[in-house]
C-alpha cells in the first residue's frame, strides 16, 4: 500500500511538472515591493533630462513635511568628539567595505568623529538588531545603519532615539519615524530609469530581457524592479519582460541563473539586468563565457572594482551605481551636522564636505545625487 | 540533580561536599563554570555588560533559540536531528501574516493557524521519519528546502505588517519587569526540563537514544515517542516564529534562516551528545545563555562581529574539549 | 535467489530493436538521395529553429548511435543474462534518446517534406519513418516492463533499482526527458554542458563529504573553507606566484585544516559536528577579517583552470568525472577505502580487526581537506573575480548531495558516484524548473519536493530489498 502510494505520489509530481508550464505563464508585477507606489520618471535619455527630472522632484518634495523621528534630548554634543557605530547589512562584501572607507575619510576630515563598523557576517535581520541593541547599551553617540528590513529594524532604532542616540540611515531605509535622516544614494526611480534607458539604448526599445536579483524580499532590489516595471511600461512599452530569477548574494548561483536565462531564451534574449554587486559581475561572466557579449547586454548595479574585467574587455558597456564611498562619507557628515544642531527638520539642504550641499527630498531624506554610470572611459579612475 | 545519570552505584549517602563536587564535575557543572568565567571576564572589560537591563534584554533575544533548543535536545538525545526548524519558523511567520492580511482571519486565529501549521510541519517530519523510515537528517534537510519554499510561495515575497498594539506585547513588552517572552522560556525550560529528567517520557527518550532496538524490544512505543518529539519541535518552532514576528513587527519569508545551526551549537555545547543517549535541558540552556552572553559581551567590549564568531567557534570546541577531558578523568577515577 | 535464467526469444528484443532503428535510418529517403547526400540532414536541420539553437547539433546522427548502443547491449544481454537487468536500463536510455529527439522534432516542425523526398524508397514517406523509429525507441524503453527470463519479478525490479545510484540516474533521465518535451531548449548542448559543470565543484566537495559521512562523521565547515581557500589561491596568483602553484596551495592549506579537524576528532575525541560547527564560524571570521570584503581580481589568464576546455570538454567536468571514478575505485578496492566503511559500519568491529581508528580518521579528514581544496580551486578559477565571502549555504548543498546520493548519515554505506549524480540532479532540477516556467516564488518549494521524491524513491527500493 505504502509503496503504491509513494509511487503514485512521485508520478503525480512528475505530471505536475509537465503541466506546470501551462499554469505559470503570464507575468504580473511580482517583485516583493509590497505594492508600494511607484513613481516613474519622465521618459527620455541623457543627463540633461535627468537633472530636469530631479528639479521637478525637488519642488514636489519640498512640500513634504519632515517625517523622520527625533532623538531624545541628551547632552549637547555640538563640536565635541563623538563616537559613532556603523551597522551595514553585513560585513565582508566589497560594497560595504567601500561605504566604510568613505566614513573613515569623513571622520578623518572632521577630526572630531570616530566611526567603528560592526555588523553581522550574514545579512540577517535578527543579528543586525542584536548588534544595534548592544551598541545602544554600550552607549554610542550616533548610529549609522543600512537596514536589512525596514520594518523589523524600526523598534530597535526607536529605542536608540529614545536613549538620545542620533540615528542616520544610508543605503537601505527603515520606517521614517525610526530614524532622523536617511542618506538616499539615488532615488529608486532614478536608478530604474538609468538601468532601463541603458538597455534600451544598447539593444533597442523592443529588447527582451531577464533580471537576476538577490531575493524577492530584499527591499531595495524589490523597489528598483518595481520602478523599472513602471518606467518601462510607460516609456518603452515594447520592451519584453521575460523573467526574474533569484540568486541570493551567491556568485555561482548568479552565474548559473544568467546562464539559464541565456540558454532558455537563446537569441530571444537581448539583455540581463543584474540587481546586485554580486550578480552583475557574475552575470557578465556568464555572458562572456558564452561568447554572447555582442547579443546580450548586461546592465547592472555594481561597484567598479568588481566590474573592471568586464568593462575593460568590452563585454559590459554601462555599470550603474552611486559612489558608495561618497555615500558613507555623506552619512557621517549628515550625522555630524545633526549632532551639532546645524541640520534639523525644515532644512532644505545640508553641507557635506567635498560633496558640497546635498538637498533634502521626501521629507527626511538627503539625496546623494543622480546615479552614476561607469563606462570604459572612467571606470579605471575609481578604486572601490 | 544531574548526577543521576552517572549510573554508578552509590554505596552510602554522599556528603554535601561530595554532592557538590559531583555536580561541579558533571557536564553541566563544567559548562556552568566556563560560563561564569566568561561572564566575569567580560564584566571586567566593560561595566555595561553585567547590568540587569542588559541581561534581561539578552534574555529577550535568546528566547527563540532557547525555545527551539528544548525539543532539539529531546531529538538529539534520541539520536536524531531536526534541521528544518528555521524554515518552520519562517513558515509559521508567513502563515500568520498571510492568513491575517490576505485571508482576513482575526489576528488571534491567525496566530493559532500559524502555530498549528508549524506543528503540522513538524508532524509531517515525524510521520515520514517514523512511518516511512527516512533518516531524520535527510528528511529535515529536504523539508528545510521545502518549508522555506512554501513560505516563499505563500507569501509571494510580500510582508505582512501593521499589527495592532497588543500583538507586540509578547515580543516587545514586559511583564513584571521581565520581557514577556522570557517568562515563556523560563516556564518551558522548567516544565520540559522536569519532563526530561523525571518522567517516563524523558527516560524513554534516553533509552531510545542509547539503544533504539533495545527500547523497542523492551516494549517502548518508540514510534509514538519519536512522532511526538518531532511534532513538538515543529510546535516550538511555531511558537518561536510567533514571538519573532511579534518582536520584529513584520513577516518575511527568509525569517529564521540559519537558526538551526545556532540551536544545534547551543545544544551540543550544553553537553548533549550528537550520537544520542546523553544530554539535559539545564545543559542546553547554559549553552544558549553562554553563546548569547558571549555575543553581547564581546560586542560591548568593542570586539566586532567577525572576531566574535571566531571566539564563539573556539569556545564551542574548547568547552567540549574541557568537558571531554574532565568526564574521562571522572570515569577513570 | 539467483536462479539461472533461461534464454528466451524475448531476450533478443534489444537486437531486434536495434536492427529496426538502424535499418530505418539507412532507408530514410533523404539519406539515400545521393544528390542531397548528408547535406539533406543539414537542410532539414537548418529549417528547424530548435536545431539552430543547437538541440542535438549532430541531428540524426543520434539515431544510429542509439541503435548501435541498443544492439551491443542486446547482444551483451544474450551472452550474459545475469547482468541483463542493469543493461535493460541502459538500453532504455538509448531508446529514450531516440524518443526525445523525435518528440522535439514533432513539437517544433510539422513534418511535411517535399514530396520528391519520398519517392522511390521502401518506406516512402518521411512521416512513416519517423513513426517507425519512435515506436522502436518506445519499445526499447518498454522492454524493461516486458516479462523476461528471470522468473522472479521482484528480483528483477530489485536488481534494476538495486542501488540509489540507479534511482538517481533514473530520476535524472526522467527529468531531462520530461523537461525536454516541455521545452526543447533544455536539451541544447550548451545547457546540458553548463548544467553538468555548474556544480562540479560541489560534486568534488561532496566526494570528500561522502568519505567523511561514510566513516560516521560530518563536516559543516565546507562553505567557509572553500571561501577562504579560494581567496588564498587568488591572492597568491595575483602576487605573482605561477598558476600551478596557486592551484596547489589550497590543497595543501585544505589538507592542513583537515589535519587539524582530524586531530581534534581522532585524538581529542570531540564529535566532528562540534568541531566543524566551530570551525565554520572560525574560518568565516578569519576570512572576513583578513579579506576585508576585498574581491580578488586581475588574475593572469592562465590561472582560470575551470574555464579551460581540453579536447573541447570543460575542465570542471573532466575533474569531476576523473575524481569520482578514482574515489569510487579507491573506496571499493583499497584497504584504507574499505576500512572507512568498516569504521562507519561498526567502529568497534573495525577496532577489533586491527584498524587504527585514529589514523583512519586523520586520513579521512585530510583527504576531505584536499578535496575541499580542489573544489575551491574549481570555484575560484571559474570567474574573473573571486568574492571575498564564503559561498552561502554551500555546506548544505554538499551535505544534501551526499545524503541524497545514498550515503547513509549513520555511516557505513554510500558511494561516490551517487553523490556526484545527486549533485548533477540537484543542479538539473534548479535549471529545469526555470525552463518550464515554474512561478519563481514556488521554485524552492518544488526543489524541496523533488529532493523529497528522490529520498522516497530510495526508501521504496530499500523496502523492496527487505522483502
Amino acid at each position: 500500500m505504502k509503496r503504491t502510494f509513494a509511487i503514485t505520489l512521485i508520478l503525480a509530481l512528475l505530471l505536475a511538472l509537465v503541466a506546470m508550464p501551462l499554469s505559470a505563464d503570464g507575468h504580473e508585477r511580482w517583485d516583493g515591493a509590497d505594492d508600494l507606489d511607484v513613481n516613474p520618471l519622465a521618459c527620455g535619455m541623457g543627463d540633461e533630462m535627468m537633472e530636469d527630472d530631479d528639479g521637478d522632484m525637488e519642488e514636489e518634495m519640498e512640500m513634504m513635511e519632515y517625517d523622520g523621528g527625533m532623538a531624545a534630548m541628551g547632552d549637547d554634543m555640538a563640536g565635541m568628539d563623538i563616537t559613532l557605530v556603523d551597522v551595514p547589512k553585513l560585513v565582508g562584501i566589497g560594497y560595504f567595505a567601500a561605504t566604510t572607507l568613505g566614513q573613515q575619510q569623513a571622520a578623518e576630515e572632521l577630526g572630531n568623529v570616530s566611526v567603528t563598523t560592526d555588523a553581522p557576517t550574514e545579512a540577517n535581520i535578527d543579528d543586525q538588531i542584536q548588534v544595534i541593541d548592544s551598541y545602544i547599551t554600550a552607549g554610542v553617540d550616533g548610529i549609522l545603519f543600512a537596514a536589512n528590513d525596514p520594518v523589523a529594524i524600526a523598534p530597535v532604532l526607536r529605542k536608540a532615539l529614545e536613549a538620545g542616540i542620533h540615528v542616520v540611515g544610508y543605503d537601505a531605509n527603515s520606517e521614517p519615524d525610526a530614524r532622523e535622516w536617511f542618506v538616499n544614494q539615488a532615488e529608486f526611480n532614478g536608478i530604474a530609469k538609468a538601468l532601463v534607458d541603458s538597455l534600451a539604448d544598447q539593444m533597442g526599445a523592443d529588447a527582451s530581457f531577464g533580471i537576476v536579483t538577490s531575493t524577492f524580499t530584499t527591499p531595495n532590489q524589490a523597489r528598483w524592479i518595481a520602478e523599472m516595471w513602471a518606467y518601462a511600461g510607460e516609456c518603452y512599452p515594447d520592451l519584453e519582460w521575460l523573467e526574474t530569477l533569484e540568486a541570493q548574494e551567491d556568485a555561482v548561483l548568479s552565474f548559473q541563473q544568467a546562464q539559464t536565462l541565456l540558454n532558455k531564451y537563446g537569441e530571444d534574449l537581448d539583455g540581463i539586468f543584474a540587481m546586485t554587486s554580486v550578480a552583475t559581475p557574475n552575470g557578465a561572466d556568464a555572458v562572456q563565457q558564452a561568447d554572447a557579449c555582442e547579443d546580450v547586454a548586461v546592465v547592472g548595479l555594481a561597484t567598479p572594482n568588481g566590474m573592471k574585467p568586464y568593462v575593460n574587455s568590452g563585454c559590459v558597456r554601462d555599470v550603474i551605481l552611486w559612489n558608495p564611498v561618497d555615500l558613507g562619507y555623506a552619512a557621517v557628515y549628515v550625522m555630524r551636522a545633526v549632532v551639532d544642531g546645524e541640520f534639523g527638520p525644515g532644512d532644505a539642504s545640508v553641507s557635506a564636505g567635498r560633496l558640497g550641499d546635498l538637498v533634502v527630498v521626501n521629507g527626511s531624506e538627503v539625496l546623494l545625487g543622480p546615479p552614476f554610470t561607469f563606462t570604459a572611459d572612467n571606470i579605471n579612475d575609481f578604486d572601490f | 540533580m544531574t548526577d543521576k545519570k552517572t549510573g554508578q552505584p552509590i554505596p552510602r549517602n554522599p556528603t554535601l561536599g561530595e554532592k557538590l563536587r559531583h555536580l561541579l564535575i558533571s557536564q553541566e557543572g563544567v559548562l556552568f563554570v566556563i560560563m561564569l568565567v566568561s561572564v566575569l571576564f567580560l564584566a571586567t572589560r566593560t561595566d555595561k555588560f553585567l547590568t540587569v537591563d542588559n541581561l534581561l534584554q539578552q534574555g529577550r533575544f535568546m528566547t527563540e533559540v532557547g525555545l527551539i533548543a528544548i525539543p532539539m535536545t529531546y531529538i538529539i538525545i534520541t539520536g536524531g536531528i531536526d534541521l528544518s526548524v528555521g524554515s518552520i519558523l519562517g513558515l509559521t511567520a508567513i502563515v500568520l501574516g498571510w492568513t491575517w492580511q490576505e485571508l482576513g482571519f482575526p489576528l488571534e486565529l491567525a496566530i493559532v493557524t500559524g502555530i498549528l501549521s508549524g506543528t503540522l510541519a513538524g508532524f509531517v517530519n515525524g510521520l515520514f521519519i517514523v512511518r516511512v523510515g527516512v533518516p531524520p537528517l535527510i528528511m529535515t534537510l529536504a523539508t528545510l528546502a521545502l518549508y522555506r519554499g512554501l513560505a516563499e510561495g505563500i507569501s509571494e515575497a510580500r510582508s505582512a505588517r501593521g499589527y495592532p498594539e497588543w500583538f507586540f506585547q509578547l515580543g516587545q513588552g514586559e511583564f513584571l519587569g521581565i520581557p514577556t517572552q522570557l517568562w515563556l522560556l523560563i516556564i518551558a525550560v522548567i516544565v520540559f526540563g522536569i519532563v526530561l529528567a523525571r518522567t517516563r517520557l524523558g527516560r524513554a527518550l534516553y533509552a531510545i537514544g542509547n539503544n533504539e532496538l533495545g527500547a523497542r524490544f523492551s516494549g517502548l512505543t518508540v514510534n509514538r515517542h519519536l512522532l511526538f518529539i518531532y511534532t513538538f519541535s515543529g510546535f516550538m518552532a511555531g511558537v518561536a516564529g510567533y514571538i519573532f514576528v511579534s518582536r520584529v513587527s513584520t513577516t518575511r519569508s527568509d525569517m529564521g534562516t540559519g537558526i538551526e545551526l545556532d540551536v544545534i551549537a547551543a545544544v551540543v555545547l550544553g553537553g548533549t551528545s550528537i550520537f544520542g543517549g546523553t544530554g539535559s535541558i539545564p545543559g542546553t540552556i547554559i549553552g544558549v545563555v553562554l553563546i548569547q552572553l558571549l555575543k553581547n559581551g564581546l560586542t560591548l567590549s568593542g570586539v566586532t562581529s567577525d572576531a566574535t564568531i571566531v571566539v564563539i567557534g573556539s569556545v564551542l570546541i574548547f568547552a567540549i574539549l574541557v568537558n571531554n577531558f574532565i568526564q574521562s578523568r571522572r570515569e577513570e577515577s | 535467489m539467483s536462479r539461472p535464467p533461461q534464454r528466451r526469444p524475448l531476450d533478443f528484443i534489444g537486437i531486434a530493436l536495434a536492427l529496426v532503428i538502424i535499418g530505418a535510418y539507412f532507408t530514410l529517403p533523404f539519406v539515400v538521395q545521393p544528390e542531397r547526400g548528408p547535406s539533406t540532414v543539414a537542410v532539414l536541420t537548418e529549417s528547424k529553429k530548435a536545431n539552430e539553437l543547437g538541440v542535438f547539433k549532430t541531428g540524426l546522427e543520434v539515431i544510429p548511435l542509439a541503435g548501435l548502443g541498443i544492439l551491443l547491449l542486446g547482444i551483451w544481454n544474450v551472452i550474459a543474462p545475469a547482468a541483463g537487468r542493469a543493461i535493460a536500463l541502459l538500453t532504455s536510455v538509448a531508446g529514450l534518446l531516440v524518443v526525445v529527439y523525435y518528440i522535439n522534432f514533432f513539437r517544433n516542425t510539422p513534418i511535411s517534406p517535399p514530396s520528391e523526398w519520398g519517392e522511390g524508397t521502401i518506406l516512402g514517406s518521411l512521416d512513416l519513418a519517423f513513426w517507425v523509429m519512435l515506436v522502436a525507441g518506445a519499445l526499447a524503453i518498454l522492454q524493461i516492463l516486458i516479462p523476461r527470463s528471470v522468473p522472479d519479478e521482484r528480483y528483477r525490479i530489485r536488481k534494476l533499482f538495486g542501488n540509489q545510484e540507479s534511482v538517481i540516474l533514473f530520476g535524472l533521465l526522467l527529468l531531462i526527458f520530461f523537461i525536454g518535451i516541455a521545452n526543447p531548449r533544455f536539451l541544447q548542448e550548451r545547457n546540458i554542458s553548463d548544467n553538468l559543470q555548474g556544480n562540479a565543484y560541489i560534486a568534488v566537495a561532496a566526494l570528500g563529504m561522502t568519505m567523511v559521512i561514510v566513516t560516521g562523521n560530518i563536516d559543516i565547515s565546507v562553505g567557509s573553507l572553500v571561501g577562504l581557500l579560494a581567496v588564498i589561491s587568488g591572492r597568491l596568483v595575483v602576487s605573482g606566484l605561477p598558476a600551478p602553484l596557486a592551484w596547489l596551495a589550497p590543497l595543501i592549506v585544505g589538507a592542513g585544516f583537515g589535519a587539524f579537524i582530524g586531530f581534534l576528532v581522532a585524538y581529542l575525541r570531540i564529535p566532528s559536528i562540534v568541531v566543524t560547527l566551530g570551525m565554520l564560524s572560525i574560518i568565516k571570521g578569519i576570512l572576513i577579517i583578513w579579506a576585508g570584503g576585498e574581491r580578488v581580481r586581475d588574475m593572469p589568464p592562465e590561472y582560470f583552470l575551470s574555464q579551460m576546455r581540453p579536447l573541447g570538454i570543460p575542465m570542471p567536468i573532466i575533474i569531476m568525472v576523473v575524481l569520482t571514478i578514482v574515489v569510487v575505485l579507491w573506496m571499493r578496492y583499497s584497504a584504507t577505502g574499505r576500512a572507512f566503511y568498516a569504521l562507519g559500519g561498526n567502529a568497534e568491529a573495525a577496532r577489533l580487526s586491527g584498524l587504527s581508528q585514529r589514523r583512519l580518521l586523520m586520513t579521512v579528514f585530510i583527504l576531505n581537506g584536499v578535496f575541499i581544496g580542489i573544489a575551491s580551486v574549481m570555484y575560484s578559477t571559474q570567474f574573473n573575480i573571486i568574492q571575498a565571502t564564503p559561498p552561502p549555504a554551500l555546506e548544505l548543498s554538499v551535505i544534501t548531495a551526499s545524503v541524497v546520493g545514498g550515503v547513509s548519515i549513520l555511516g557505513g554505506t554510500g558511494t561516490a558516484i551517487g553523490s556526484t549524480m545527486a549533485t548533477l540532479l540537484l543542479n538539473f532540477i534548479r535549471s529545469a524548473m526555470i525552463f518550464i516556467n515554474v512561478s519563481p516564488f514556488w521554485l524552492k518549494a518544488v526543489q524541496g519536493l523533488l529532493i523529497l521524491a528522490t529520498v522516497l524513491a530510495d526508501l521504496i527500493r530499500r523496502r523492496r530489498q527487505r522483502l
